[in-house]
């Protein structure tokens, strides 16, 4: 069976995209020194409030900008305790994820009246490359937010390593008493990530309603918040890493689907992903522990 | 006030907990009616399809046989203990208890209350009483006719299944489904994908991925038995120009023109036959469900076919096949191998 074709490369960026996002949005945090374990409540969030939108005004687009402006508000209820309050950011995540589970479902039944899944034929999903003039192989039937997903890795690898902004930003992750000495808002820092964290966990949820699939079902993050919490403290605060560390995964994820399909049991394939990224957790502090001891010797 | 509405939410919320705790202590006050029915299901009903027959098939029975009817809803599984004893303590004629998840509790409370009469529909405790009387379900039997319509209408002739996960009762919706597809077209081949993963029962975008795997590989037809997947196989199924088929319930029209029928699952009318029973003193024992008794079936036999949305009712030969293949299950000329008994 051929395992690598087109469709698997596609299988792999669909599967990439939304982990990506809300990765991009753990690292600013993480590069911030904020420790944002809230994704998966975020994501959850960001996907339902893009249906939501998307069904009231019938533009896809509208949902995708309702999505990103209430997960920048919802993101609020971090940033104010964690950032503002000192809060345990920890605790606050916790919570924040928990809300999103029973908010979601929640209003789920009050919005559209019923519980479970919700889709409908008038629902407007993304658009796919292909039908925008994009007509390459792995892309086409891709949503336009997962080249935006690849695109946000090179901005952000520059703006953290090529503009003050962005060296201002890692001293305050690096040392905040030094920072606050040299006169730098820490705080506004802070509180300026975990938004704009909030902003790119609702492009994920919206790229996984919207563009994955055109439906909300509950409970529908299922986990991938927490796989993008580990390509963070896998990649630790260099872009690059992080989108090898999602592309691990969404490779895993889709050869797991492979693997299923050339005879392997379901069990053994949905514990690729986990191997993979357990492996991969392993083998990086493996190569960090080598490193630290280059540097003592 | 700005915060009123918010703590009205919180104080409705906290009734809605409450109310769903199900200890009902009220009720167990009042002189039960000659006849009553209450129906206990797993989780709140909402809009799950599943539980919603599951209370018409017990209104219904209550309507015909002129019994009160009740329902306790449990909030989740962990709350079913706490509802079954004040459904006990309230005397009815009959428990009914919906699903699997009764399984443990209708193991133990009714040997404790022998002269209370209990019924477990879609599942049976282990040990079973002797005034505990199931219903089960010959799902095989409907997803066989359903492969013979897959087996009939695929092009390419392969066929697949995206089901949630790889357990024993799942099979039930993939093995007769292939079985019944090879009985009308020998070379057909049928590929099982499972959805797995840490929510696979409501995971519509790795349903979708699967089915996507599936359709990749030439399978046109997609049985879908991914519970709240089931929207992502048939988005799949609709952009690579094949069709579906959905599950327990008519789901013709969450997709219109992609689902070829449904692997249905009638629980109100086998749970409405079985109270009855029990209100007649038949008690106890299992009472299988299948096409013969009307327990279960697909969208092609239902008399409703042409307002059903689903793609069959195109078909006419097709479903002239499935109702001969019905009357031979029925004749016994086939039968349809059960996946749990092997």
């Amino acid at each position: 069976m051929n395992v690598f074709e087109w469709s698997f490369l596609a299988g792999v960026l669909t599967a990439t995209a939304p982990v990506l996002l809300a990765a991009l949005g753990g690292l600013l945090c993480q590069v911030a020194g904020v420790f944002n374990i809230a994704l998966e409540g975020q994501l959850l969030w960001g996907a339902f409030v893009a249906v939501v939108v998307s069904d009231l005004t019938g533009s896809a687009w509208t949902g995708v900008a309702g999505a990103v402006a209430a997960t920048v508000v919802f993101s609020a209820l971090l940033s104010g305790p964690a950032v503002a309050l000192r809060a345990d950011p920890i605790v606050v995540a916790v919570g924040l994820n928990l809300l999103a589970l029973g908010l979601t479902a929640f209003l789920m039944r009050q919005i559209f009246g019923s519980g479970g899944t919700y889709s409908s034929p008038e629902l407007a999903g993304l658009p796919d490359l292909g039908e925008l003039g994009l007509d390459v192989p792995v892309l086409r039937e891709q949503s336009p937010l997962v080249p935006v997903a690849l695109l946000l890795v090179a901005v952000l690898a520059f703006w953290l390593t090529r503009t003050r902004s962005g060296l201002r930003l890692r001293a305050v992750g690096q040392h905040l008493d030094a920072a606050q000495a040299v006169g730098l808002r820490v705080s506004g820092y802070q509180h300026g990530v975990t938004l704009v964290a909030g902003a790119l966990c609702g492009l994920a949820g919206a790229q996984l309603s919207l563009g994955n699939v055109t439906l909300f079902s509950e409970g529908m993050s299922a986990g991938r918040g927490w796989i993008a919490v580990v390509a963070v403290m896998l990649s630790g605060v260099y872009p690059g890493r992080l989108l090898l560390a999602c592309l691990l995964f969404g490779v895993a994820e889709a050869f797991g689907f492979r693997l299923q399909g050339a005879g392997l049991p379901q069990q053994a394939a949905d514990a690729a992903p986990y191997v993979i990224t357990l492996a991969a957790l392993v083998l990086a502090a493996v190569a960090r522990r080598r490193r630290r001891s280059y540097e003592h010797a | 006030m700005k915060s009123t509405p918010a703590i009205a939410t919180a104080a409705l919320l906290l009734l809605g907990l409450a109310a769903c705790g199900g200890t009902d202590a009220a009720e167990t006050a009042e002189a039960p009616p000659a006849k009553s029915i209450i129906l206990i299901t797993p989780n709140p009903v909402g809009t799950n399809s599943f539980l919603q027959l599951g209370v018409k098939g017990a209104e219904a029975a209550a309507k015909e046989l002129g019994a009160s009817f009740k329902l306790y809803e449990s909030k989740d599984p962990t709350s079913i203990a706490q509802n079954v004893d004040a459904a006990v303590r309230a005397k009815p004629t009959v428990i009914v208890g919906i699903s699997f998840s009764f399984d443990d509790v209708f193991t133990t409370v009714p040997k404790a209350n022998p002269g209370q009469q209990f019924l477990q529909v879609d599942s049976c405790a282990k040990e079973q009483a002797p005034n505990l009387a199931c219903v089960s379900f010959k799902e095989h039997e409907a997803a066989y006719l359903a492969g013979v319509e897959a087996g009939l209408l695929s092009k390419s002739g392969q066929i697949g299944v995206v089901a949630a996960l790889d357990t024993p009762f799942i099979h039930r919706w993939i093995e007769p489904f292939f079985a019944g597809a090879t009985s009308v077209k020998p070379a057909a081949q049928g590929t099982p994908l499972y959805v797995g993963g840490s929510n696979p029962f409501s995971d519509p975008a790795r349903a979708k991925s699967q089915a996507q795997t599936l359709t990749g590989r030439g399978v046109d037809l997609i049985a879908a038995a991914a519970s709240g997947g089931n929207p992502g196989v048939f988005e799949a199924v609709a952009a690579s120009g094949g069709k579906a088929f959905g599950v327990d319930v008519n789901q013709c029209a969450l997709s219109p023109g992609n689902v070829v029928d449904n692997v249905l699952k009638h629980v109100d009318v086998a749970e409405h036959a079985a109270i009855k029973e029990i209100f007649d003193g038949r008690t106890g024992g299992v009472k299988v469900y299948g096409l013969a008794e009307g327990g279960v079936g697909v969208n092609a036999l239902g008399d409703d076919l042409a307002s059903s949305g689903c793609t069959v009712a195109a078909s006419p030969d097709v479903v002239a096949k499935v109702k001969q293949t019905r009357d031979d299950i029925f004749a016994g000329k086939i039968t349809v191998a059960d996946p749990l008994q092997s």
